[in-house]
């Protein structure tokens, strides 16, 4: 029954686009309400300055170094924009163009430098085409399952660990930054683990499923989930089911038009994310058509 | 009690006897029925073009690559995930080309059985070496027809060891295919003679002419970018390239259906600019072939277009289209 599941190829391209959702759904929630989910698009440019220092001290293209070298890049990708929006000069959108693009720049300046002649680029790493997940296997408990699978239950793990240990810390760290300090909650190590379980799941998504699909993923279900609850112990479970369902129909959706797969389940995150956001402007547009008495007049 | 015993065997021994009749039908029904077309998948349309004309009803051909993406990007669909996994033979040409699918084609060759054509068709020494990268291969040996015309015989065994039925009427298809290929290539060798001396340089937007160049005796040192179009172009190589033709007085120069043609348009404002002529001589097929269903999207029509654009464009006159590949022309309805 289970071996049945793994040999099924459209199953195990839908249960990867799932356990993405899942695992950037942990910390995208948190990204969202801090304002700084960007920072996923700023690992995806700065990891071809990991890949070609990286290069440059092992002379290695590919495996297992090169993977920890694009994790170590996205958390100092963080570290650096933290540490610039630490001195209060720069904002945090600023901070984070200003950090990926210079690591981006020096990235590309390297290659051009000293590798002109290797064909280096991030994607020689990152590889990342969700139909293909189900071509490199590994054994576990006599099943083959996909490796970008086990990877991804692992920081699926991770994350869920963590949300659910640091939960109510998370929570007043993400509100009031002030109050958590006040009360010995150090938030900035709390925020900076946080940031580096982000960049550990944003190389195993980018390995994965590419780039694009997950910065999709860990921003946009957590914007709709944001929409259509205020209790963050739902928007959680919320955004997850979201990203199940642009899988599913992303996936079928893909089938039917013969597109590209990963592209068709990130525009059904957009799809669900407008339909929300009319629903809740129909809304909004129904309730203001009786003013509640009391109240000042809304918008015209 | 015994006759009902009796009758019973007796219907039993029928019975038997018609399962074994059935059984001799459908055992010569099978045999006389063709194989399954073998189901092939190749990474690009030159090696799908070569299959599908040798194999004829004995395989069923799917591209991977779509004509006119370069295969440095690429994005699976369903359709690409479903050939993928049923493929019985996949091929391509080198890893140096299909970059991003190496390491797919890598995790596949331990479940379906791959070939790299190049690899297996051509000794060490005829391939080129990437000029900028010592070691790896450049992979563009299509360009040249007589190396490619190498991979038919490897494509060919290939499909008939997974379709010895089908061996005999494929190989004689290979063999009238490779007559057409012979004579192609001595065309496109005349077409390029015929090219005065002095106007014999290939200028490009990517190195995709270093066999075209090695077979054809035209010189095509000087492209914009290298091998591989993953990398951006710099304005040192524009402004280096510019010289180049400046200094040769280049006619006219070329852009690529599968690279933006904006590195070799700046390269014409750049040279104009310093007061010379230079024109877009035409588009060139390099690393894709045309859509199907056009004689571009063939082959020797992806050949025989390259030659008339480049001919055309530094002075040179076509000579007759070879009579053996009359039979292909028509197809196309081509007059010459």
């Amino acid at each position: 029954m289970l071996a049945a599941l793994f040999d099924s190829i459209p199953a195990m391209i839908v249960l990867t686009g799932v356990l993405v959702g899942a695992a950037a759904a942990l910390p995208g929630v948190f990204l969202v309400l801090r304002g700084n989910a960007m920072l996923t698009d700023a690992i995806s440019h700065s990891i071809v300055f990991g890949v070609i220092m990286v290069w440059l001290l092992t002379r290695e293209l590919s495996g297992p170094v090169q993977l920890i070298g694009a994790g170590l890049t996205g958390v100092l990708t963080v570290a650096l924009t933290e540490a610039l929006t630490r001195t209060g000069l720069v904002k945090t959108d600023a901070a984070i163009g200003l950090v990926f693009s210079m690591l981006f720049a020096t990235g590309i300046l390297l290659i051009g430098i000293f590798a002109r002649q290797v064909h280096l680029h991030a994607d020689t790493i990152l590889l990342g085409e969700i139909g293909f997940v189900w071509m490199r296997t590994t054994p576990v408990l006599g099943v083959a399952v996909p490796v970008s699978m086990v990877m991804l239950g692992v920081v699926l793990v991770l994350n869920l660990v963590f949300v659910v240990l640091f939960w109510k810390e998370l929570k007043l760290a993400t509100f009031d930054p002030a109050l958590a300090a006040a009360l010995g909650l150090a938030p900035a190590a709390l925020h900076y683990t946080l940031l580096t379980l982000t960049s550990v799941t944003a190389v195993a998504a980018f390995d994965a499923v590419g780039p694009v699909l997950f910065i999709a993923f860990v921003i946009v279900p957590p914007a709709t989930a944001l929409l259509m609850t205020r209790r963050l112990a739902l928007i959680v479970p919320l955004a997850a089911a979201l990203s199940t369902i642009a899988c599913v129909s992303g996936y079928f959706l893909a089938v039917h038009w013969n597109v590209a797969i990963g592209g068709m389940m990130a525009t059904m995150t957009g799809v669900l994310f407008v339909m929300v956001l009319s629903m809740r402007a129909l809304k909004r547009q129904l309730q203001h058509r009786r003013p509640v008495p009391g109240n000042p007049a809304p918008w015209p | 009690m015994r006759k009902e015993r009796t009758q019973t065997l007796l219907k039993t021994r029928r019975t038997a006897l018609l399962s074994a009749a059935t059984l001799a039908i459908c055992l010569s029904g099978g045999a006389l029925a063709a194989d399954p077309p073998l189901r092939v998948l190749a990474t690009v349309g030159m090696i799908a073009d070569v299959a599908e004309t040798v194999a004829g009803d004995c395989a069923e051909v799917t591209t991977l690559i779509a004509p006119g993406v370069d295969p440095h990007y690429y994005s699976a669909t369903p359709s690409d995930v479903r050939a993928l996994s049923q493929a019985e033979l996949i091929l391509y040409v080198d890893f140096a080309l299909e970059e991003q699918l190496a390491e797919v084609l890598r995790a596949l060759s331990g479940r379906t059985r791959t070939l790299g054509v190049l690899e297996a068709a051509l000794a060490a020494d005829r391939l080129l070496d990437d000029p900028e990268a010592p070691g790896a291969t450049d992979p563009h040996a299509w360009m040249d027809v007589s190396r490619w015309a190498e991979i038919v015989p490897v494509i060919t065994a290939a499909m008939s060891e997974q379709r010895p039925d089908c061996a005999p009427a494929m190989e004689a298809r290979a063999a009238a295919y490779r007559a057409q290929l012979d004579a192609l290539h001595d065309w496109v060798g005349e077409a390029i003679a015929s090219i005065p001396e002095g106007n014999r340089i290939l200028v490009t937007a990517h190195d995709a002419f270093y066999y075209f160049s090695d077979a054809y005796g035209i010189q095509a040192s000087e492209a914009i970018q290298g091998i591989s179009t993953a990398a951006e172009a710099s304005i040192g190589d524009i402004l280096e390239v510019a010289e180049f033709v400046i200094e040769n007085n280049v006619p006219a120069v070329f852009v690529e259906t599968t690279v933006s043609p904006r590195t070799i348009r700046a390269l014409v404002t750049e040279v104009r600019a310093r007061g010379h002529r230079l024109e877009i001589g035409g588009e060139l097929f390099s690393d894709a072939m045309g859509d199907t269903g056009t004689p571009e999207g063939t082959y020797i029509g992806m050949v025989r277009a390259n030659t008339i654009t480049i001919t055309d464009a530094l002075g040179g006159t076509r000579p007759p289209w070879p009579a053996v590949l009359g039979d292909w022309a028509a197809v196309w309805s081509l007059a010459d």
